[in-house]
């Protein structure tokens, strides 16, 4: 290592700026080579430049970091960087002497593979978890005012909620912000978009709806400050993100969860026809329940009757009854039974003789047997 | 009585009359007696039941006409 000569004047030292920085330059070099995380931006290739260039940012607060490395060494990895990608850079610090500018010497570029981004959103999903972020949820009001819709500019997603939201329940408004959905830009524009939507008068309800995609194109939907802009939203949102099987972090930390942007249009309005026949059906329910009430009464009332009709002949049949017992009985303790038994009655002139002395010789009798009567007369 | 019962004390009302024919507690003079009143506050609450019946069509008729 060349000592940085230094110029004297009197008892102070002063470095020429190329000393200085050749200076700094072979000190950094002593810090050891490490890997760095960060999207490529600004990647600048000339075929008659020695190194490539770009810029490497930091996801979470756009910190930059400028990188040079070997244009031979950049073609021999094949990667075909697009704008925005995430890659982890191995090199060491290094100042360009000539323009004092700190970069990154990269001696090697990986791709931030799917394994990559899988483990920082499960690393992420834990952390926002831990904190809560995920644990408010509200209810969707029954009938929004208006409707916020914030999606892409992609005709399908957007035309599903509309026309769905519209068929449904034709008199919601529905305010719409067209925003990017894809690529590094993506998370900021909507969540700008996000905090406009969900201010914007009579807004009750937000959906966040974009169509299927590739993993990478749903990336942003995971962005940590778009999830907590969700989580904080001030009115609830719903979350329609990609298909079925995909599983953004705005899916946990949107209200609710709809697995289509259909399903999202489903949740957010009622189904007008399907209100008016339910109210129907309660209104003729409540026309049979009071004419119910008339008929069970009119039941009562007919029963009741017709005892009433059936009393009073029960009431005189139960006398005449008791006035047959009475007449049998009578019947009963009357002589009949005693000329039964044989005896018979006499009567002369109507009176019944009871004594020897009361007839005499040539008496017209009249004898009363069981049958019935016949003359006689005294000898 | 000056004033009419209302339906639901002239129907205990009847239906103890029919309760007293029925058990042959009253003599055959206030038995008819009570027949007659029976018949007296079936007819009053048939009247109450066909003017309540009579209100719920109309109403159910007004409400079918106002469908949108």
């Amino acid at each position: 290592m060349s000592k940085v000569e230094a110029i004297q004047y009197g008892d102070r030292k002063v470095y020429a700026v190329a000393a200085f920085n050749r200076g700094v330059a072979e000190w950094l070099q002593r810090l050891p080579t490490v890997w760095v995380e960060g999207e490529v931006t600004e990647l600048r290739r000339n075929a008659r430049w020695q190194s490539v260039f770009f810029t490497l940012k930091d996801p979470n607060d756009g910190a930059c970091l400028g990188v040079t490395i070997a244009r031979n060494r950049f073609d021999a990895l094949r990667l075909d960087l697009a704008e925005g990608e995430r890659v982890h850079v191995f090199g060491r610090p290094e100042l360009f002497e000539a323009r004092g500018d700190f970069r990154m010497r990269a001696l090697s570029i990986e791709r931030f593979g799917l394994g990559d981004h899988l483990a920082a959103l499960e690393r992420l999903k834990k952390k926002l978890a831990a904190e809560g972020v995920f644990e408010r949820k509200r209810p969707l009001p029954f009938l929004p005012r208006r409707i916020g819709l914030v999606t892409g500019n992609d005709a399908a997603a957007k035309k599903d909620v509309l026309t769905t939201i519209s068929s449904r329940f034709p008199a919601a408004r529905i305010v719409v912000a067209e925003t990017l959905v894809q690529g590094p830009l993506a998370a900021n524009a909507m969540i700008e978009a996000l905090r406009a939507i969900a201010t914007a008068p009579e807004v009750d309800v937000v959906v966040l709806s974009r169509g299927g995609g590739s993993f990478e194109d749903l990336l942003p939907f995971s962005d940590e400050k778009l999830v907590r802009t969700i989580a904080t939203c001030p009115v609830p949102v719903v979350s329609a993100v990609g298909h079925e099987q995909d599983n953004p972090l705005c899916d946990f930390a949107a209200d609710v969860r709809a697995s289509t942007p259909t399903a999202a249009a489903r949740l957010v309005v009622p189904d007008a026809a399907e209100l008016l026949a339910r109210l129907d059906r309660t209104r003729s329910g409540l026309a049979r329940g009071a004419r119910g009430m008339v008929d069970r009464r009119r039941e009562r009332l007919v029963q009741v009757h017709d005892r009433l009709r059936r009393a009073p002949s029960l009431a005189v049949e139960r006398k005449r009854a008791r006035l047959e017992h009475a007449a049998g009985r009578l019947r009963a303790l009357s002589p009949r039974a005693t000329l039964e038994r044989g005896y018979a009655i006499v009567r002369t002139h109507d009176e019944i003789v009871r004594t020897t002395s009361a007839v005499s010789s040539g008496d017209e009798l009249e004898v009363e047997v069981a049958d019935g009567r016949f003359g006689a007369r005294v000898e | 009585m000056s004033t009419e019962p209302t339906f639901e004390d002239a129907q205990r009302e009847l239906e103890q009359i029919v309760e007293r024919l029925e058990r042959g507690e009253a003599g055959l003079d206030e038995a008819i007696k009570l027949w007659e009143r029976g018949e007296e506050l079936y007819k009053l609450c048939v009247g109450r039941l066909d003017a309540a019946h009579g209100r719920i069509e109309e109403l159910a008729r007004r409400a079918e006409s106002a469908r949108p």
